[in-house]
């Protein structure tokens, strides 16, 4: 179906255009961004291309499918920033108008197109019914085709063609770019108001832009952005959100002298968030202004990347205000601006979480202990408490309150509890410990809600109120639970296989409880390279180099010994079937009880088949609680579920049998 | 398994209720009092077991099975040592099993 580009959009909007809401096509996607992540565009006007950024709003549209290679769209709400003498767009909003097209005309890549070069004059910028009179001629050529075929098939009526302005085409001879949606859209038929964007930017250049083009500069006010949509390469903006949080005047002595520093953190309408930073002089601006829960316009300020380790906001940037920014309080709530986002986890989740990793959650308190004195390691004294907090998922978990957070809502949760209330906790922004099993501790950005009026809260309260509170407690925080069943998705081996787990995006796990029934023993381990990469382990399969070294492609280098690694291949078999599983060095060690180095060097070295075979038959039909990972991976053309064992716990008869007295006691209330 | 002489899983709390029937149950050993061994229920109740205990010397743990003579008292025909580490509190669940909703599922 032929489909014309906007012509010339490409030059226009580098030349500052804002209002052009032209047609281009999308010729490749990139993913950007590790922490948050962003998609790069490579669109097309049929003549150049350019580089567009998507504001993270538009992510999904990418994700779904929306926007992919080939599609048609419309950029809607867009801005052209200057990044390292590069032009690059940003896009904040956008409408696909063909998913899926050829590659129209012979675009140009961004390399060898001059696009500087191809700015129009300010003079086409006049009227829409000019149009651009100095589109140099080569543009032409690839574009009648399109064109007149859109002409030939303009009858069709509702088909896609029709929302090009054809029917204006006869009006302006021989120049074809009528393009601009400036034409009033009676022109356009009918159908045009099926694809026209409904969405119109909330900021209109005044008059006087369009004669001067953009090398003038715009004393409009900035536009209201989204925060997702924030990136450094922008020069105006202005974000309208809430302060959800506000930190401490912090002072601090460093080789370039005393200084001060806050910052605060905002939210706004569409859930974008951002921290804000002040330094010293801007301190004494905006400390005193800023107020946690309020509405503010906030414009200009520089964008830095976010600072990880202590920023656990969803986003890649940081604002720092400057001596111009401006914070304006907004007299009026914004209902749209929710007060606080939380990405609330069940607790259950967290027992699979990564160390450091940060979460949200929300439960009930159901016991606080005392406030204790700690000494830090470098030999500071601070304050710990800790409380057990337990969520729907029915499992309870270790918060670790750290200094002043004991003494404020740590204390207020010790009298809510000894009088006998079970206080709702919000927790934004623990940190995942492994002490003690899996537990949450509070960093300096954390927040503690004690009953938060949200949603999250009245469910969690509804359920301890109806017979939550009396759910058998279990702990992914070791202390609490005697060697009780830790967080788990219980499995038989045949649900393993008939619930299709690992057919997700992500690996699916469960817990079987199973015995080995057989263990593949040709190629029980592997050769690996004990050189270190960082802090981590090359591990690489090293091959022999001459008679008695080693030799590893990775590093390229070659040493006298090798590390030995289990790659074990074993059925793993319950009371409803049986299947393969793969286990890795540590399982391989739990399920063999010896390290994979002594094996091999038994079965390679000695040569004592018959000890070796000893080894392995004694392994054969003991319990274990098998924590597996199950994804499925494609080999070649066909699609296998790989399950691999994360860990061979030798089945402990007692804490097993709480386990099934548990589930009995389940079955007998329903 | 012997299924010719059933018998009932008790704690002592259970055990009144299955007097001059045939009964199981684990004992925690104290000590001993006039040819008698006393325990500790899994229910923590104390116990006598009666009858002859076998030469080799009761772990902490100790299964008899026998004729329960009185509300507090085990005649007992078998002794078997469960050894020195045992979880009570499953096997006084397990109990309470036996004697309730799940008792026809129990010889
Ligand atoms: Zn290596």
């Amino acid at each position: 179906m032929p489909v014309n580009l906007t012509p010339n959009a490409i030059a226009t909007i580098n030349g500052g255009d804002v209002n052009l809401k032209p047609l281009v096509q999308v010729l490749d996607i990139k993913q950007m961004g590790s922490a948050q992540e962003r998609f790069r565009l490579l669109v097309s006007d049929s003549v150049l291309t350019q580089h567009a950024m998507l504001g993270t709003q538009l992510n999904d549209r990418v994700k779904t499918g929306l926007v992919k290679k080939g599609s048609v769209i419309q950029l809607i709400d867009y801005i052209c920033s200057q990044v390292q003498k590069r032009k690059i767009i940003v896009v904040l909003n956008l409408e696909t108008i063909i998913p899926d097209c050829e590659i129209i005309g012979n675009p140009k890549m961004v390399s060898d197109a001059l696009t500087q070069k191809a700015l129009p004059n300010t003079n086409s910028m006049q009227s829409s019914t000019v149009g651009y009179n100095n589109l140099s001629s080569q543009s032409h050529g690839s574009n009648m085709h399109g064109i007149s075929s859109a002409l030939s098939t303009q009858n069709h009526g509702g088909n896609m063609q029709s929302f090009r302005p054809t029917s204006s085409n006869q009006n302006q001879g021989s120049k074809m770019q009528s393009f601009q949606p400036a034409l009033g859209a009676q022109n356009y038929g009918d159908d045009v108001q099926s694809f026209r964007p409904t969405v119109q930017p909330p900021y209109q250049p005044p008059p006087s832009y369009r004669n001067h083009g953009a090398v003038m500069k715009n004393e409009a006010p900035a536009r209201i952005i989204p925060i997702s949509a924030l990136n450094p390469y922008q020069g105006r903006w202005a974000i309208k959100a809430r302060i959800t949080a506000k930190g401490d005047l912090r002072r601090y002595n460093n080789a370039r002298g005393d200084g001060k520093v806050f910052s605060f953190d905002l939210l706004d309408s569409d859930g974008g968030e951002i921290r804000v930073t002040c330094f010293n002089a801007v301190v004494d601006r905006f400390y005193d202004v800023v107020e946690v829960g309020k509405v503010y316009l906030i414009s200009k300020g520089s964008l830095k990347p976010a600072q990880k380790n202590f920023n656990h906001l969803k986003n890649d940037w940081e604002i720092f205000l400057e001596a111009t920014s401006t914070v304006d309080l907004c007299p009026e709530e914004d209902g749209s601006i929710p007060q606080q986002q939380f990405s609330f986890k069940p607790i259950s989740e967290i027992e699979i979480a990564e160390n450091n990793s940060i979460f949200d959650v929300i439960g009930v308190v159901i016991s606080v202990n005392p406030s204790v004195p700690i000494l830090r390691k470098n030999g500071m004294e601070t304050q710990r408490r800790i409380l057990n907090l337990k969520d729907r998922s029915g499992w309870t978990v270790e918060l670790t309150l750290w200094g002043d957070f004991c003494n404020k809502e740590g204390q207020k949760l010790q009298e809510m509890v000894d009088s006998g209330f079970f206080p709702i906790l919000a927790v934004k922004a623990g940190k995942v410990s492994d002490f003690n099993g899996k537990s949450l501790g509070t960093i300096s950005s954390t927040q503690l809600f004690i009953n938060p009026d949200i949603p999250e809260a009245h469910a969690a309260k509804d359920w301890f109120d109806r017979g939550g509170r009396d759910v058998a407690s279990m702990s992914i925080s070791k202390d609490i639970v005697q060697g009780g069943p830790k967080n788990e998705v219980r499995k038989t081996v045949s649900q393993v296989k008939l619930e299709g787990l690992g057919r997700s995006d992500k690996p699916d796990w469960a817990t079987v409880r199973a015995s080995i029934s057989f263990i593949k023993t040709d190629t029980f381990c592997y050769t690996a390279c004990p050189l270190m990469i960082g802090d981590r382990q090359c591990n690489k399969k090293v091959t022999r180099s001459g008679n008695s070294r080693w030799q590893c492609d990775r590093c390229n280098q070659e040493f006298d010994d090798c590390d030995y690694r289990y790659l074990l291949q074993v059925q793993i078999q319950d009371h409803t079937g049986l299947t393969w599983a793969t286990a890795f060095q540590e399982s391989g060690e739990e399920i063999l009880g010896y390290p994979a180095k002594e094996l091999y060097f038994l079965k390679y070295e000695s040569n004592d088949d018959t000890r070796f075979a000893d080894i392995i038959r004694s392994r054969l039909f003991y319990q274990y609680l098998f924590k597996l990972k199950i994804k499925e991976e494609m080999y070649g053309d066909e699609r296998r579920v790989k399950i691999t064992i994360f860990k061979a716990d030798k089945v402990s008869y007692s804490s097993e049998s709480r386990y099934m007295l548990d589930l009995i006691s389940k079955v007998r209330t329903y | 398994m012997d299924t010719s002489k059933p018998a009932i899983f008790v704690n002592g709390a259970l055990l009144p209720m299955h007097v001059r029937k045939r009964v199981r149950t684990v004992i925690q050993v104290v000590g001993a009092d006039r040819g008698a061994v006393v325990g500790k229920s899994p229910d923590d109740l104390q116990l006598v077991v009666k009858g002859s205990p076998p030469s080799a010397p009761l772990t902490n743990f100790v299964e008899v099975i026998g004729i329960a003579d009185s509300e507090k008292s085990i005649q007992a025909e078998i002794w078997t040592n469960f050894g020195d580490a045992f979880d009570t509190y499953n096997y006084n669940q397990l109990c309470q099993l036996a004697n309730g909703e799940y008792q026809h599922l129990f010889l």
